[in-house]
């Protein structure tokens, strides 16, 4: 395990932590976006440099926005926190334990298969070798993903379209 | 392959037609459009094709029976929708677009051959239904019912989508066939552990979906939130579809781990046959009884899958089939009563049926035979049902869970009884005018409860297909 693997794996649970436990909303996102850079960080050591471009455009950037915006929009902030019932805490913390503990039992003595370092191609991860894979392989469920994507828009501009009679803001 | 392209092509069809700014044609519109998937569908029966896609998609006989249960179920729980029609609803292109989208999911779920299929279609089918749970935007049970289900939903997709993770880890393939190669003889036995958790995390996002117990607990608050019409439509199509991803899912890719998720399956089975039979008997609204029936009925479908022990074809398979045809049916019936009624009379508990005999025969019988059918009584399609998968199950050996089924559903018949009771004899309120029902309901309704009594009567000509 070389160390800049354990480097980034420490501060990724490290900050995915702060995300669950610090008090203040923004602190949360700004703790989720050190999770999202420490992840593209583990995207370039196994050699995936598109997706750990993408992982920071389109997490670190615009979903983060999006929950800024969310966020600054509906006014979260620690007073107006709802608050939870110590009964759900620590149902919570006992059925994340026991997966966590779990997991871990599991997952102890796995041992994956290495790769061969003489016959590796350095080339997977690159947005060529990705284009012609999606375009290929996954050329069906590409094109299905433009339904799941048509009914997510159609959703959203069904319930958030004003109806005659409603007045805006 | 048709069905998923013309309903693609249908869906977006119907976007248009919206443009034309009269509800008079969406419903006949919809319902062709749906009639000639059916026709296409049905036309692949028998006909062996490749996989197509690079092993993505498979269309067997399997693909062509469920597929034709769902495209059905839409056919005739669409005349339904006609007090949206005549109320003038303007979002009526979207509600059928969606209902189409959702069965290009379904589609996906129940003909995948690769786990992306299978994520990507559970997505269109849950996203349409969230979507269409909080339809009723100035009810704000219907807004708790579509937030409460996109949240859970979403942490169940993530939990399904960790398992796909963990199980290709193990096995580095995606593919069905493939991985049941892998499964049953592992090349490197120390990743054994992470192919079970990633066998177990799958089973709870499928069952989160087929809402089987544990993982059911979303099903009552949101069925009874979301608009009856598409009520029906999430206890009939998602469910379906979902039994036959989860069939497919343990018979063909994991046969070879079946000594690890065959004790689960089981008990969950227990569980769920349990809690929802105890859960329907005390509740006091149709509709949450319907609910609760239906995570009874997920219970039932599971001993099918208990019983299948690997076999996508044989008697457990034919069994599930034939199981949720009588049960879309019977249910399709039940909802497009409660849903005449409860807008006739704004009320759904059972007290809402009161009289309904005398008024209105018609909706009363149907209403019978649905209940009659749900409770699995002979002459009806439900009694087959469970008649088959049981049968499966005793003829592997499984006495126990058989016993335990047949009690369950002897608690079935309490709750199955109420509705009736009050409609045949419970006086109506003073002064209880007929519910109205239109032409297309009540041949509809006819229709339904015929093939209720048909499937009844002579099931040979649907059993054993599989």
């Amino acid at each position: 395990m070389s160390p800049l693997f354990l480097f980034l794996s420490f501060v990724a649970l490290l900050s995915a932590l702060g995300v669950v436990l610090a008090k203040n909303p923004v602190h949360s996102v700004l703790f989720l976006i050190l999770t999202f850079f420490t992840l593209s960080g583990h995207y370039l050591l196994l050699n995936a440099q598109f997706l750990a471009a993408v992982n920071i455009i389109v997490y670190a950037g615009a979903i983060m926005v999006l929950f800024l915006f969310v966020i600054m929009f509906l006014n979260l902030n620690e007073e107006t926190e709802p608050h939870k019932p110590a009964l759900a805490k620590f149902a919570a913390a006992i059925a994340g334990g026991s997966l966590l503990l779990i997991l871990v039992a599991a997952m102890r003595n796995v041992n994956p298969v290495g790769y061969d370092p003489t016959s590796f191609d350095s080339q997977i991860g690159m947005v060529d070798r990705l284009g012609l894979v999606l375009f290929q392989q996954y050329a069906l469920p590409f094109e299905l993903a433009s339904i799941l994507l048509l009914a997510a828009m159609v959703g959203s501009v069904m319930l958030g379209k004003r109806e005659t009679g409603e007045r805006n803001f | 392959m048709t069905s998923i392209i013309l309903l693609s092509i249908f869906g977006i069809l119907n976007l248009f037609m919206g443009f034309m700014r009269s509800n008079k044609v969406l419903l006949p519109g919809a319902m062709l459009l749906l009639l000639a998937v059916f026709g296409a569908n049905l036309a692949d029966w028998n006909v062996v094709h490749a996989p197509y896609f690079n092993n993505m998609l498979v269309v067997d006989n399997y693909t062509v029976a469920f597929t034709g249960i769902v495209v059905l179920t839409t056919i005739v729980l669409l005349p339904f929708s006609r007090s949206y029609v005549v109320a003038g609803e303007t979002n009526l292109a979207e509600y059928y677009a969606l209902l189409l989208f959702s069965l290009v999911g379904a589609v996906m779920m129940i003909g995948y051959n690769h786990l992306i299929m299978l994520f990507v279609g559970i997505e269109i089918l849950s996203i349409s239904m969230y979507v269409l749970a909080g339809s009723s935007k100035r009810d704000s049970r219907s807004n708790e019912a579509a937030l409460k289900y996109f949240l859970m939903g979403a942490f169940a997709t993530g939990i399904l989508l960790f398992g796909i993770a963990l199980l290709y880890g193990a096995t580095g393939t995606f593919v069905l066939s493939d991985l049941a190669g892998a499964v049953a003889a592992p090349e490197n036995a120390s990743l054994q552990p992470m192919l079970y958790i990633g066998i177990l995390m799958m089973i709870i996002g499928i069952g989160f979906k087929v809402s089987a117990a544990p993982f059911h607990f979303w099903t009552p608050d949101v069925y009874e939130g979301t608009p009856t019409f598409f009520t029906a439509f999430m206890s009939t199509v998602v469910k379906t579809a979902g039994f036959a991803a989860f069939l497919k899912l343990l018979a063909v890719a994991l046969p070879g781990a079946q000594g690890f998720w065959l004790p689960t399956i089981q008990a969950m089975c227990a569980l769920t046959l349990l809690l929802g039979n105890v859960g329907a008997a005390v509740q006091t609204s149709t509709k949450r009884m319907l609910a609760y029936s239906s995570v009874s009925h997920a219970g039932y479908l599971l001993i099918g899958l208990v019983a299948s022990r690997g076999n996508l074809t044989g008697d457990a398979a034919s069994g599930i089939f034939f199981y949720s045809l009588a049960y879309s049916i019977a249910t399709i019936a039940a909802f497009g009563v409660l849903k005449l009624v409860a807008d006739h009379r704004q009320r759904d508990d059972y007290a809402a049926l009161n009289g309904l005999g005398k008024t209105n025969p018609l909706l009363a019988f149907s209403m019978t035979v649905a209940m009659l059918s749900l409770a699995g009584i002979p002459l009806t399609g439900g009694f087959f049902g469970k008649f088959f998968l049981l049968a499966a199950a005793a003829g592997q050996g499984y006495i126990g869970l058989v016993v335990f089924a047949v009690i369950m559903s002897m608690v079935g018949l309490y709750y199955y009884l109420r509705p009736l009771i009050a409609m045949y004899l419970r006086p109506a309120e003073e002064g209880a005018t007929p519910v109205p029902v239109d032409g297309i309901q009540t041949a509809t309704l006819a229709l339904l409860a015929l093939l209720s009594i048909v499937l009844g009567i002579v099931p040979g000509f649907l059993s054993g297909i599989l």
